[in-house]
């Protein structure tokens, strides 16, 4: 893989944290590569690492060792505020439990990225309802997440996170949470952000069946990487 | 203004919470605005001024100050010699003496009802000397003026303030018998000629007799007694209030009074109205300072607590939505801003609300009711506004700024610490 096609590269980190006066190793030396445009799923029991590794990639830990390159950007050595800022132009976050403001409309939770970036209202709004059109909730604009399926609060979920254009989404257990059919719903619209706007996608599961909708499955164990298939 | 709906929505999220913080705001804005309202117009009325003064001879050493009229010619030219025409003069004058009684002739049913309180003075002078009314337009002046110029046709005229006459029960143009309680075995038939304004409301209660009929019936009272004079008829000069230019001229008049031989039995002091009421609010002076710096930074510092366990809670509540805006790229200071800027609103907008209503009720009902030195009513000024918002912000800030810097700091994988 060239430099130009690597999205993420992950070099030998190690991540530990302190636990009392016991210090947990997590990550242990891992190193990982992600192209651009890849669709890939980490797997592996709990405590292998795959939240602590996603973190590290989002920029929303830093590694106790190692690098985290994401498009040519050293992550790691950025400071709180640089990464917050990073984050709203790189990175879409996807959560397990969606963790939409509950106060606040689908519409609005979608544009609360859009307000840290130099936009008009006009802009803004354009924005939001492509994101939600996206997702298939055009039609659900001003109900609040109260009011949604959690389907329907997941995709919302999915539409705060492309609704900047980030090259690169991560979604924790994006599926967890939710029945077959929505789950599979859920991933059908990763798999076409993929397709049809380029995007990287990292997803961190416990389901074989949307680990396999994956272009490659990444398995952790005891914070290193153990095997790597292709999908 | 784009983070205004994300503000206005957290606050409607719990809304008994925000109210009940707001309620609480408004009461403690409310308190300590009646508070500074009073000590205001104290410091107000204690602050010397450079011109225009006034100044307030008194007996030197007695209180309450009883000096024989005789004085007062002689006072009211400043204590010039005729013929000096080097000497200071007051650009206006009026002397006060006060006349006690009641309204109820049976000693064992007088009451605060039938209380009959009067300045005896020249009544033209309650236009131009009288604190506040002096700076009245002829228009809010106008029932004063009308009240002064009937009294020159009704002698027994009286003029009286609105709050005493409702308490008395009478009406403009009703005769009263005044039984005297200081000047024992004088009673005044006096006739309701006028009232005050209704501002200033420090009048309200208060009323107006002439010194001329005063001193008639002084004389009515010798005559009837056996060509004895009655037993205070040497001592109805309390006070005389002088106007003067400026400073200077206070001092030259000061000192053309002291040196002057006609004042010494009884002997007499003179100083600015600000210093005299200085003197006079002494008395109160533990209790001023109590209520400025004890009463109210503990309202303030009550409030403050209160606001301070509202957003705490609410920012514990909210640490999981603090560290997904953090995901999404919000910068720590942006969280603290958002937190500071709701208890900014609640206490703000709690705060103008509580003084902008204080405002309209307290001046509506004509003023706060609290009776020290010459003040019965204080009026709550418009900078009450601007008070209670300051009040608001100020506590709103002191106590959302730790439960601010507290969302500020959530660590975003603490709060999603799941390692999986």
């Amino acid at each position: 893989m060239s430099n130009a096609e690597k999205c993420v590269e992950v070099r030998n980190v190690h991540k530990s944290f302190r636990r009392g006066s016991e210090v947990v190793d997590v990550l242990n030396g891992l190193n990982l590569e992600v192209a651009e445009r890849e669709f890939v799923s980490l797997m592996g029991p709990s405590g292998s690492g795959k939240t602590t590794l996603l973190n590290l990639i989002a920029g929303l830990d830093q590694p106790s060792e190692g690098d985290v390159i994401v498009r040519g950007e050293h992550i790691s050595k950025m400071t709180e505020s640089q990464l917050a800022t990073w984050r709203t132009r790189t990175i879409g976050f996807v959560f397990q439990f969606y963790n939409l403001l509950p106060v606040l409309t689908a519409y609005r939770n979608v544009e609360l990225p859009l307000l840290l970036l130099p936009l008009s209202a006009s802009e803004r709004k354009r924005q939001v309802t492509t994101a939600l059109d996206i997702v298939g909730l055009s039609d659900r604009l001003h109900h609040r997440p109260g009011q949604l399926s959690g389907g329907q609060q997941q995709r919302v979920g999915i539409a705060r996170a492309i609704v900047t254009d980030p090259a690169l989404i991560v979604a924790d257990e994006p599926t967890g949470a939710l029945d077959f059919k929505s789950a599979d719903e859920i991933l059908n619209l990763l798999g076409e952000l993929r397709n049809t706007l380029n995007k990287t996608i990292i997803i961190v599961t416990h389901d074989p069946r949307a680990a396999a909708r994956a272009d490659r499955e990444v398995h952790l164990d005891k914070g290193q990487l153990v095997t790597t298939a292709q999908g | 203004m784009k983070y205004l709906f994300l503000v206005l929505e957290n606050i409607r999220r719990n809304k008994t919470r925000s109210i009940l913080t707001g309620l609480v705001t408004m009461v403690m804005v409310l308190v300590v605005t009646l508070v500074f309202t009073v000590l205001t117009a104290l410091d107000k009325s204690m602050v010397e001024k450079q011109s225009n003064l006034k100044a307030i001879v008194t007996e030197k050493w007695q209180i309450p100050s009883m000096m024989p009229y005789s004085y007062a010619s002689a006072l009211s030219e400043g204590g010039a010699a005729p013929d000096d025409p080097d000497a200071a003069r007051p650009e206006d004058y009026m002397s006060w003496g006060f006349f006690v009684g009641s309204t109820e002739e049976n000693p064992a049913k007088r009451s605060f009802e039938n209380l009959f309180f009067s300045f005896i003075m020249e009544p033209e002078k309650a236009r131009t000397m009288l604190d506040e009314v002096d700076g009245l337009s002829d228009e809010e002046a106008l029932p004063l003026t009308t009240a002064i110029q009937r009294m020159k046709d009704v002698p027994n005229g009286v003029i009286v303030g609105q709050e005493r006459l409702d308490k008395m029960k009478k009406r403009v143009g009703d005769r009263i018998t005044v039984f005297g309680r200081n000047y024992r075995d004088m009673n005044l038939e006096l006739e309701i000629v006028g009232t005050f304004p209704r501002e200033p409301a420090r009048y309200a209660d208060s009323s107006v007799i002439s010194r001329d009929y005063f001193n008639r019936q002084l004389d009515a009272y010798q005559q009837s007694h056996n060509n004895k004079p009655h037993p205070m008829a040497e001592k109805t000069l309390g006070l005389v209030w002088l106007r003067l230019k400026d400073r200077k001229a206070f001092n030259k008049v000061s000192g053309q009074i002291l040196a002057s031989p006609s004042f010494t039995n009884p002997p007499v002091k003179i100083e600015t109205s600000s210093t005299g009421i200085g003197g006079f609010l002494e008395a109160w002076r533990d209790i001023i300072w109590g209520v400025r710096w004890l009463m109210a930074p503990a309202c303030l510092l009550t409030l403050s607590l209160v606001i301070s366990n509202a957003i705490s809670i609410s920012v514990r509540e909210r640490q999981l939505e603090f560290a997904v805006m953090k995901v999404l790229g919000f910068r720590p200071n942006q969280i603290l801003m958002l937190v500071l800027a709701e208890a900014l609103l609640i206490g703000t907008v709690s705060g103008l609300l509580s003084a902008g209503l204080t405002y309209l009720v307290v001046n509506g009902m004509g003023g706060l009711p609290f009776r020290i030195a010459f003040f019965p009513k204080f009026a709550v000024p418009l900078d009450a506004l601007w008070w209670g918002a300051g009040m608001g912000a100020l506590t709103a800030y002191m106590g959302s700024v730790g439960p601010a810097r507290r969302a500020r700091s959530v660590k975003v994988a603490e709060v999603f610490a799941r390692v999986t």
